[in-house]
């Protein structure tokens, strides 16, 4: 008896846990590769499908296996005849099945081709930030930005992933696998949107302190729409030039380290803030961009992001740090 | 080349030429991976067809199909049924046959999906 | 000696007080420490590394706290990372490749029948090694200065000194000083099993922990040097600024993850093959018959050593390779799974066609195989790179390693507590005790890791200290954190257990009915290992053999007595385990200790750049290895034979091929030719990376010249080596001598002429990864020459004092075998860096 709980418990809870935590944690729509927004990650989905599905008949067949061998009187099996259960079941079968899972497999490695004519987005790894720089095909040059990635639905889209200071991983799950970025390497990756909507991309690979406090977000938008965009981004920055926000930014030298187009300030050790007015959230997909929360990042970027390179203001009174965020918050 | 000295010799089994499918294995595996990489960086494509790799993985499979024979000619030696568990020397000799005809199979596989991806794979992406 | 003397009482008594005195552990404070015998220094390092994993386990316990709810703040980033870091480092690195090694130091002589392992000082010194590196390592953390790379220590992270602190050399430094004692264990279990087996255990009667021993030892050797070659490389840059991995002065940091894979894979089945060979002891036991497919099992080991060695890409599936690269990896990745079936199909069909006994460590032994396979179940599936591109560095990924590594290395190792622990203390586990913990640990392991394969693929990365509330993974996060409190709940069972096993009674002798030599083992244990050592003709005597026990006991097989006073055991031939000599093992010694003290300073004094005080501990290592091998190796006995019962006669001395000492010279400079392969690689590595290599503006190199002289020089010095060997063999002696004078002064000029190259070019290691590999090269075969000189002078210094003579001249044949080693390394060394600018 004890021995047929053994097993078949062993067996069963995978199933079970399977089941309740399904419906615990449906709610992530943002940033998942089971909510797909992208070719690749549907592509990987169905495999993964099929992939969990085979396991888990093999687990059966195991524990059914198991049971009734625990169970078998002595000599319920020859010598021959176990020979050949190893020879077929333990060696032959599991062949089959590999020769069969590589022939699927192998070719679903063939990454997506990209034209000349495909947008180009090069994503430079930093701590703990995303350098983000658009460069579409033909004239218009090169658009940068940072911590947020918008690209258009239906349109194979390549990135070009490096890093500068130590090695990150760009990771959308709900659009494509991830793809480490690693310094003195450019790696490519190339995508496919299928649906619009905003979702979320994170750092997979571990790089210091705050890995876990660096996300990006992204964006997908209409073809037409994001051609517009594109096109309204590349035109100066708006903000209120004359705000006292903007006389604190210069007077504190933050455009030393950040650029905003349009403005003098060209500096690219920091983030780019020409559109931050846009972006959903702060400190590279962690806070949301409330004036509370900039104001206090400002006077102190580790105390939301340990390891953070920006340094902190803390001479800067609340108030002064509030009429930064709110030219900040004007700038789109 | 080591299996013709040893059928030369009377074809004698030990533990050297237990590892001599698997280590066929490896040298396919480590030359197939190299010359991969190395083309790919060097001259940034690989193959249109790859003629050395077939002839390469043609004689990996020989070698380890021709030590598998060897293997079973001599686990087929004639002495006590199975298991194979006294302690004398035909004992040992048919357990160690036995063991290379088996790891002459493995290794035969292993070459063979060492193989299938430049079935399906031709360029550097 | 008759069977017929045997049937005296107070002969046999006589005997045993012989026996007892000459294996009598020292006594007293401090000398107990001293002791070498395989069962107390192997009980020593059990407990030491089942101390480091109850201490990586609270690691682990507080990370998944933190983890607990959302948005946590139990912790911070920084003591986060050194949490996960020295967990994962611990888990590896001080728990399971030790634990390995330090079951196998218990069990194997038993199993072979051996009074104890022929190197007893080298399992000491790796112990003592183990402990000072381990205590070094897991310490730091109440420094705050523990490593917090993550296990596998990428760089430019850690070394870039701006980056990373303290911790990552006491990484790189306190763990190269624990690897060169695993180095020192595989040696011995490999030697062990080789030559030590008793008479008429041929191959195919071995015991399979033996096979597996052995192939995984073997593993080690191939393994762990390459992970020391990146250790050197990693410790240049960071404390001399030579830029291998710094992509800005023409280094990669995927350099460091091809050799820290390479090793990092093989060992994921060097930790996991013992564990069934747990297993492959226990199955047969509790299913009363004999194993199905003995065949099978060496298969399956001798398959996935080779196997697991071209696994190592996919742990860089996603680093941008061309994926015809990852292909063959994935392919690999798949076939590996061959082997690992048919294991679990010999051990199913061993029990389907047994007679089974349901028991606790057979109740261990189930569950750890059903989480097994779940866990190799999700490596097919991560072995399929397009998912893995989504897995990888996902909570996917913790779920399998975890159902890998507990189904595969830490439930066996608890199958085999309850099955061994009668071995070792005569009294058994308590059932009850063990089926809470079972259930605990079985419930907890499913529930802490199968919910992270969900987390992993609903967006979760690897190593966060937090993640946000609004990713909705609270409630996985929260099953997986109360799995872990259950699991270390089990865990506490078991200690509690063990704890209350002192006051249990002894259990019969053999108490699970097994048949295998290892059960000879009597409750009221004796330090002599075996009474006598037996004839097997089976491979369960106990079962097979009639009187088995009996006559083992009563010294009725060979070696029954220690006539002279000294330690002794039977060497036997590799295949048919044919006596070949009788070898003396050494004694309990301080000197294994302070060569570990000594060495341990070398690595920790480095890592607070006291390199003076480093030197210092260096020249002592010397000297203590010296006074070691001087006074313990390669004795000259005082008799050329003895009489070891049954009418055989053997020899007492042994040297060349037929002498452990030779096997375990070649068995280190294999692992050394494996560093050193390393490092060529390295050097390859950097061509392929560059389009002009070497660069334009250091075309030249080395030169051609002086790495030539170089090469020459080394040659001859091995050249001279062996001429010395084969005329000291015809008798001589003087000639000989003469000639390792000339061989000394050939590597004293070999050390000159292999730096000159790089030396006379000005070439400037910090300024590329190009001068940096040539001078890393150079200095290594450098170094070896002056090894080899120190050596050669070895050789002559026994000569003349009269410990070696044509007779018995192991020490110069050991040299000899270095000097082959070092020719190599001499000849691809210079050919390399003098050669192939020429031709590139």
């Amino acid at each position: 008896m004890r021995r047929e709980r053994g097993d078949a418990g062993a067996m069963r809870n995978p199933w079970l846990w399977m089941t309740i935590l399904l419906g615990l944690g449906a709610c992530n729509a943002e940033q998942s590769t089971l909510h797909v927004f992208g070719a690749e990650a549907r592509e990987v989905r169905r495999m993964a499908g099929i992939l969990a599905t085979g396991a888990i008949l093999i687990v059966a067949i195991m524990a059914a296996l198991y049971v009734r061998a625990v169970r078998a009187p002595e000599g319920a099996l020859s010598h021959q005849g176990g020979m050949r259960l190893v020879l077929w079941l333990g060696a032959i079968g599991p062949a089959l099945i590999l020769t069969a899972l590589l022939l699927y497999a192998l070719p679903a490695m063939r990454p997506r081709t990209a034209g000349p004519d495909d947008l180009v987005v090069r994503v430079d790894g930093e701590q703990f930030w995303w350098r983000i720089a658009y460069r579409p095909a033909g004239a218009g040059g090169e658009l940068r930005s940072a911590n947020e990635v918008r690209i258009p639905v239906g349109r194979p889209v390549v990135f070009e992933l490096t890093a500068q200071d130590v090695i990150h991983s760009f990771w959308i799950p709900g659009l494509a696998g991830k793809m480490d970025m690693i310094p003195g390497r450019i790696n490519r990756l190339v995508v496919r949107a299928e649906k619009p909507g905003r979702f979320r991309g994170v750092c997979a690979e571990f790089c210091g302190l705050s890995h876990a406090l660096m996300a990006f977000d992204v964006i997908v938008m209409e073809g037409p729409a994001f051609d517009a965009w594109l096109d309204r981004s590349r035109g100066g920055s708006k903000g209120a030039r004359a705000s006292m926000g903007a006389a604190l930014f210069d007077a504190q030298g933050c455009g030393g380290c950040h650029a905003v187009r349009g403005t003098p300030y060209d500096a690219t050790i920091g983030p780019d803030l020409s559109r931050f007015g846009e972006r959903r959230t702060l400190g590279a997909g962690i806070l949301p961009p409330t004036l509370d929360n900039i104001a206090a990042f400002i006077r102190a970027p580790q105390a939301a992001k340990p390891g953070a390179r920006m340094p902190a203001y803390p001479q800067l009174s609340v108030g002064q740090a509030r009429a930064i965020a709110l030219y900040l918050k004007g700038l789109q | 080349m080591s299996e013709r000295r040893k059928w030369h010799e009377g074809l004698r089994v030990t533990l050297w030429t237990l590892i001599v499918p698997p280590a066929i294995w490896a040298g396919h595996f480590l030359l197939s991976y190299l010359w991969a990489a190395i083309s790919c960086a060097k001259a940034g494509r690989f193959a249109t067809f790859p003629t050395l790799f077939v002839i390469g993985t043609a004689l990996a499979l020989t070698l380890i199909a021709l030590s598998g024979w060897v293997a079973w000619v001599k686990a087929r030696m004639p002495g006590d049924p199975p298991p194979h568990e006294e302690s004398n020397e035909i004992d040992r000799l048919r357990f160690l046959a036995k063991s290379t005809l088996l790891l002459a199979g493995l290794s035969f596989v292993g070459v063979l999906f060492t193989a299938l991806p430049v079935v399906f794979l031709r360029d550097c992406l | 000696m008759s069977l017929h003397d045997q049937d005296d009482p107070a002969l046999r008594a006589a005997q045993e007080e012989r026996l007892r005195a000459v294996w009598a552990p020292p006594k007293g404070l401090f000398l107990r420490w001293t002791d070498t015998n395989n069962n107390r220094v192997g009980v020593w390092y059990v407990l030491t590394a089942f101390g480091f994993m109850l201490f990586a386990g609270v690691l682990a316990l507080i990370m998944r706290t933190q983890l607990a709810v959302p948005d946590n703040d139990l912790v911070g980033a920084g003591t986060f990372n050194q949490l996960f870091t020295l967990h994962g480092s611990m888990m590896m690195f001080l728990f399971a490749v030790p634990m390995f090694e330090a079951v196998s130091i218990i069990l194997l002589p038993q199993l072979l029948g051996a009074r104890d392992l022929p190197f007893p000082r080298l399992s000491a010194f790796g112990y003592w090694s183990f402990l000072i590196g381990g205590l070094f390592v897991s310490g730091s953390i109440f420094f705050n200065a523990a490593p917090d790379g993550g296990w596998f220590m990428y760089p430019p992270l850690t070394t870039r000194t701006d980056l990373s602190g303290l911790g990552a050399d006491i990484w790189m430094l306190g763990l190269s000083f624990i690897e060169v004692s695993s180095v020192a264990a595989a040696v011995e279990l490999i030697v062990g099993v080789l030559k030590c087996r008793p008479p008429g255990m041929r191959l195919n009667l071995m015991p399979l922990y033996a096979w597996y021993i052995l192939v995984v030892a073997v593993m080690i050797l191939f393994a762990f040097p390459p992970l020391i070659a990146g250790d050197i490389l990693f410790e240049m840059e960071r404390l001399l600024g030579w830029p291998f991995f710094d992509a800005n002065r023409g280094g990669d940091p995927l350099l460091w993850q091809h050799l820290f894979w390479i090793f990092g894979h093989p060992e994921v089945y060097i930790i996991f093959l013992p564990s069934i060979a747990l297993f492959a002891m226990l199955v047969p036991t509790f299913a009363q018959r004999h194993l199905l497919g003995y065949p099978w099992i060496v298969l399956a080991a001798v398959g996935t050593a080779f196997l697991s060695f071209g696994l190592w890409v996919h742990h860089m599936f996603t680093t941008g390779l061309p994926k015809i690269s990852l292909a063959f990896f994935s392919a690999a990745s798949e076939a590996v799974v061959i082997p690992t079936g048919v294991q679990i199909f010999v051990f199913l069909a061993t029990l389907w066609a047994g007679r089974v006994t349901w028991s606790t460590p057979l109740l261990f032994a189930t569950g750890s195989l059903a989480i097994f396979v779940i866990g190799g179940l999700t490596g097919v599936m991560v072995a399929v790179a397009p998912f893995d591109w989504q897995a990888h560095d996902s909570y996917f990924i913790v779920a399998h390693l975890h159902y890998v590594l507990i189904g595969g290395t830490l439930m066996p190792l608890f199958a085999g507590l309850y099955y061994y622990w009668p071995l070792v203390t005569g009294k058994k586990l308590s059932d009850r005790f063990g089926r809470t913990a079972f259930w605990m640990l079985f419930v907890g392991a499913n529930l802490t890791f199968f919910p992270m394969h969900l987390s992993g693929l609903m967006g979760m990365p690897r190593r966060v200290f937090t993640y946000p509330a609004e990713l909705g993974l609270g409630g996985l996060n929260l099953a997986s954190t109360l799995g872990a409190w259950l699991f270390a709940a089990g865990v506490a069972v078991i200690c509690m257990d063990i704890c209350l096993s002192p006051r249990r009674a002894k259990a019969p002798r053999n108490p699970w009915n097994a048949g295998t030599l290892e059960w000879l083992a009597h409750p009221d244990d004796e330090d002599w290992g075996i009474r006598s050592v037996p004839l097997i003709e089976s491979r369960y005597p106990i079962w097979d053999q009639p009187d088995f026990m009996k006559k083992v006991d009563e010294g009725r097989f060979f070696l029954p007595d220690a006539e002279e006073g000294r330690r002794e055991t039977i060497v036997t031939t590799v295949l048919d385990a044919r006596p070949l000599a009788v070898i003396r093992l050494a004694t309990p010694s301080v000197k294994p200790m302070l060569t570990a003290i000594a060495l341990g300073g070398v690595f920790i004094l480095t890592t607070y750049h006291l390199f003076w005080a480093a030197l210092v501990c260096g020249v002592a290592t010397l000297v203590c290895a010296l006074w070691w091998l001087w006074t313990g190796t390669a004795e000259i006995p005082e008799k050329p034979c003895k009489p070891i019962g049954h009418g055989l006669e053997l020899p007492l001395y042994l040297s060349g091929p037929a002498a452990p000492g030779w096997w375990a010279m070649f068995i280190t400079m294999m692992a050394d030719a494996t560093a050193f392969s390393g490092l060529v690689f390295g050097y390859f590595f950097f061509w392929t990376r560059h389009a002009d290599f070497p660069p334009q503006a250091m075309a030249d190199g080395p030169g051609v010249a002086w790495p030539m002289v170089a090469l020459a020089v080394g040659v001859s010095g091995w050249l001279l080596t062996l001429g010395a060997r084969e005329v000291h063999a015809r008798g001589r002696v003087m000639m000989a001598r003469s000639l390792l004078c000339l061989a000394i002064l050939l590597s004293l000029a070999g050390i000159g002429a292999g730096l000159a190259g790089p030396w006379t070019s000005d070439m400037d290691p910090q300024a590329h990864s190009y001068p940096a590999i040539v001078w890393t090269l150079a200095i290594w075969a450098s170094a070896h020459a002056g090894v080899g000189a120190i050596m050669q002078g070895y050789a002559l210094a026994r000569s003349f004092a009269g410990r070696m003579d044509p007779t018995h001249d192991a020490d110069l044949r050991n040299v000899t075998l270095y000097m082959h080693f070092h020719a190599l390394t001499a000849i691809v060394t210079y050919a390399t860096i003098g050669l192939f600018p020429e031709v590139a």
